[in-house]
């Protein structure tokens, strides 16, 4: 056996070799080869036209159904797509935008009037039957539109072109920020598919798709029957890298116009342009159980926080006192940041203790990575302070989607006295987007409530105009003073990196809708 | 040598189904995806339609009936963040990956053969220690340390290389770096010890005392017999950089297999998830059997041994 081996083997040695050759030959050729097609799937050398954009990640879709979502809203929203009114973010004022303008015909209905001339990127006229069939897409077909859970919730809205400049809506609960809401419903032709998302909607903005190269890049090209103001740049390309500082570096080496997303330690150096988003960070307290049901304990804690020292060390920020910044309906300018008082925390704690509330119990900091920058440094900096006060605290940093068992009902079983590491950023510019499914007892985002601020906000949600200014505000100031839910921590700042070619100035709406007509050269 | 692939093939298909159970099971274990596609307001109702709809409220067994029902018809489902095929979104991934792990094992394969030949060649040398030296310490980089820093430096401070993306040639350059180090810091090593024990031997003497030459020798004689270590070596190596590079395909926004199964992780974008880790394990164990190919190609014993 062994002899007639031996001698097969010799006889084919060199055939093997010259195999092995041949195949390593034509895997190289195969690398090669396809190695150019990656590299001519990207076309090199943009023209000066174009505005280079870098998104920390590829928008999931552009459905505009979905564009409440954050990583879709800021390439959908005002520059594909747009709605009938607009929010503009400095005054907090609605603005027309699709409809010229708008009155509330009886408690529960709304007429809208559309704007002539206006039409899709497909060349179709926008009228009042498209809007009326955007309204029913969006809030009342079978794609879990973001929108709808976000905006609507579950109340019914019914929408009918009375003919094509004249749109009825009508709900079945009295509305009265009806064309606030409708500022989220992103007009879309007939022609859309009402039963699935679309990845390259038709809309009626300044710019419409032009190529999407999957997991590459994303480019947009000036619409030119736009209704409106011609934006400067002829074309946009979006790409996307998820590491911070290479989007920083993009934005210093000229490869990309704008970066978003920034966090201080990214080193965009004096390219970085701050600002103020609409994103508040908190700690939700979970009032039912000991000793956080005590109210003693509740204030020692926000006394226990060092806000300042938080947005000087740990990130960027104003020190708040409320879950809502300047500009959305409910601020309310009475409230300050809670001080730093680390004695009157002790003292609070220690009349606890004596009163028998039980201190010595364990109390869980949940947190979440990457909820902001430096979310874990940013929970021991609050653990420290509560542990100067008398308090016993551990934390437990989580992953967003084991994090969200704890924000939302129903609470994982036998979880004890919870602290909870939150952010909110109300979008939409109204205080019933907070106060509802935060504070109310019922709320989705809700450990704790009372009878009394439940009141409350009922009642600020059925008022308008300064009544419903008013009503949220007093809400506000009701919870902060008597019920005392959680420790509003800071006003985030947000850092995008703009090369000195770009003028270009963000607000508080910028994380969540980026204009590319706004996006001027610099002179 | 069919005997010899047959068998490894069945062998492989236990580990095969092993991973596509654990995958699909383990997945669903960490938690309800509704919480983070639904708003935050959603109600119970949006919840449990979101839960019919993707089939979420089936018994887990059955779900995985209607999973391998699919498979075998080559449909893997739609993903819940795109609402696009599952199967398309791994195929579309893996070439890009791919690629990049055939550049950069074929570049540590030549330059760890080249060096660590030389480095043994004469053992204690000063071309030795260097090698050495340079090797470990290659090994050992933190390949995110080491990308940063070469975007800084070649990127930012020189301007010679673009930052990230697949644009053009150059853009390859950091990428394959950052892989490619750590391979090569590992073979030039395996490399070294297999051909000092290779030129020691006896037929080595025998050869010099034929009176072959020194190339003849080092490259006909002792690579031969010093390839199989290597091989080896690089074929866990090369399983490795298929199943994908994390840490540089975050880094450099290359659009391959790696992000793509981490970030459907942290979505709980289940489809996509199984489809990427099956495609993937189906070219592991394709790579596997190639490795054996080239085993057998070069070792009769290999041969030998599985025929009998």
């Amino acid at each position: 056996m062994t002899g007639s081996g031996s001698v097969t083997t010799r006889a084919s040695a060199p055939r093997a070799r010259q195999r092995a050759a041949g195949a390593l030959l034509s895997a190289l050729t195969l690398v090669g080869v396809s190695a150019c097609s990656v590299a001519g799937a990207d076309p090199i050398g943009e023209g000066p036209g174009t505005l280079r954009i870098v998104l920390p990640e590829e928008p999931p879709t552009l459905e505009p159904c979905d564009a409440s979502l954050t990583a879709t809203g800021r390439v959908t929203r005002a520059n594909i797509t747009e709605a009938l009114t607009e929010r503009d973010p400095s005054t907090g004022r609605l603005e027309p935008a699709l409809a010229v303008k708008w009155a509330r015909a009886s408690a529960t209905s709304w007429t809208f009037t559309i704007r002539e001339g206006v039409t899709f990127h497909d060349g179709s006229p926008f009228t009042a039957a498209a809007a009326a069939f955007s309204i029913k897409r969006a809030t009342d077909s079978a794609i879990d539109c973001n929108v709808d859970g976000y905006i609507f919730s579950d109340s019914e809205v019914t929408a009918t072109a009375v003919d094509d400049a004249t749109l009825e809506v009508r709900t079945a609960e009295p509305d009265p920020i009806l064309p606030l809401r409708l500022s989220f419903v992103e007009m879309v032709p007939t022609s859309t598919d009402p039963g699935s998302r679309v990845r390259e909607p038709i809309g009626t903005g300044p710019y419409r798709v032009d190529e999407w190269s999957q997991g590459r890049f994303l480019r947009l090209k000036r619409y030119a029957d736009y209704w409106g103001e011609t934006p400067e740049f002829a074309a946009a390309k979006y790409v996307w890298r998820a590491e911070g500082s290479v989007r920083a570096a993009m934005v210093t080496n000229g490869e990309a116009d704008v970066a978003i997303g920034l966090a201080p330690e990214d080193g965009a150096g004096d390219r970085a342009v701050e600002f103020t988003t609409n994103e508040v960070s908190y700690l939700r307290i979970d009032a039912t159980e000991a000793p956080l049901d005590d109210i003693r304990i509740r204030r020692a804690i926000n006394y226990a926080i060092d806000r300042e020292g938080l947005v000087t060390a740990v990130f960027s920020g104003r020190p708040s006192g409320q879950l809502v910044s300047k500009g959305v309906t409910g601020y309310n300018p009475r409230i300050r940041p809670w001080p730093y008082d680390p004695e009157r925390a002790k003292e609070l704690v220690a009349q606890a203790r004596a009163d028998g509330v039980p201190t010595g119990t364990t109390i869980t900091l949940i947190g979440r990575n990457g909820i902001y920058p430096k979310a874990a440094e940013a929970m021991e900096v609050v653990q420290d302070g509560l542990l100067k006060a008398g308090l016993k605290v551990e934390i437990k940093m989580l992953d967003v989607n084991a994090w969200l068992e704890y924000l939302l009902r129903p609470f994982p079983n036998g979880k004890g006295p919870t602290l909870l590491q939150a952010q909110h950023g109300n979008q939409a510019g109204d205080a019933a987007f907070t106060m509802g499914q935060i504070y109310g007892s019922e709320g989705a985002q809700s450990s704790y409530g009372t009878p009394a601020l439940d009141a409350a906000i009922e009642k600020a949600q059925l008022a308008s105009d300064d009544q419903r200014q008013k009503a949220f505000a007093e809400a506000f100031a009701q919870q902060n003073d008597e019920v005392v839910r959680d420790a509003v921590m800071a006003n985030m700042t947000g850092i995008l990196a703009l090369s000195p070619d770009i003028r270009y100035r963000p607000d508080s709406a910028t994380n969540d809708e980026m204009r590319l007509a706004d996006m001027r050269r610099a002179d | 040598m069919f005997i010899m692939l047959r068998r490894r093939a069945v062998s492989s298909v236990i580990p095969l189904l092993v991973v596509v159970l654990g995958v699909f099971f383990l997945a669903r274990l960490t938690g309800d995806p509704a919480n983070l596609y639904l708003p935050l307001s959603a109600t119970p109702e949006m919840r449990a339609e979101f839960a019919a709809r993707n089939g979420f409220d089936q018994p887990l067994v059955s779900q995985f009936g209607d999973y391998v029902a699919q498979v075998a018809r080559l449909d893997f489902g739609e993903s819940l963040r795109t609402a696009q095929p599952a199967g398309e979104a791994a195929l579309r991934a893996f070439p890009a990956t791919l690629q990049l792990a055939g550049w950069t094992m074929l570049l540590a394969i030549m330059g760890a053969v080249v060096i660590g030949s030389l480095a043994a060649y004469r053992p204690n040398s000063a071309t030795d220690r260097i090698a050495s030296f340079l090797s470990s310490t290659a090994a050992s980089v933190p390949d995110f340390w080491f990308a940063i820093m070469g975007v800084l430096v070649f990127a930012v401070t020189l301007g010679w290389l673009p930052t990230s993306g697949t644009n053009g040639a150059t853009a390859w350059v950091l990428p394959v770096a950052t892989l490619l180090i750590r391979p090569f810091g590992v073979l030039v090593q395996v490399v070294r010890g297999a051909m000092v024990s290779a030129l020691s031997a006896p037929y080595v003497k025998v050869a010099r005392s034929k009176g072959a030459s020194e190339g003849r020798v080092v490259f006909g004689h002792a690579l031969r017999n010093a390839a199989a270590p290597v091989l080896t070596v690089a074929g866990d190596l090369a399983v490795g950089l298929v199943n994908g590079a994390v840490v540089v395909e975050t880094i450099f926004g290359w659009p391959g297999i790696g992000k793509l199964m981490i970030d459907s992780v942290l979505q709980r974008d289940f489809a996509v998830l199984q489809a990427a880790v099956l495609v993937t394990a189906l070219v592991i164990f394709a790579l596997n059997i190639l490795v054996d190919i080239c085993h057998a190609l070069l070792d009769p014993r290999v041969r030998l041994r599985a025929a009998a």
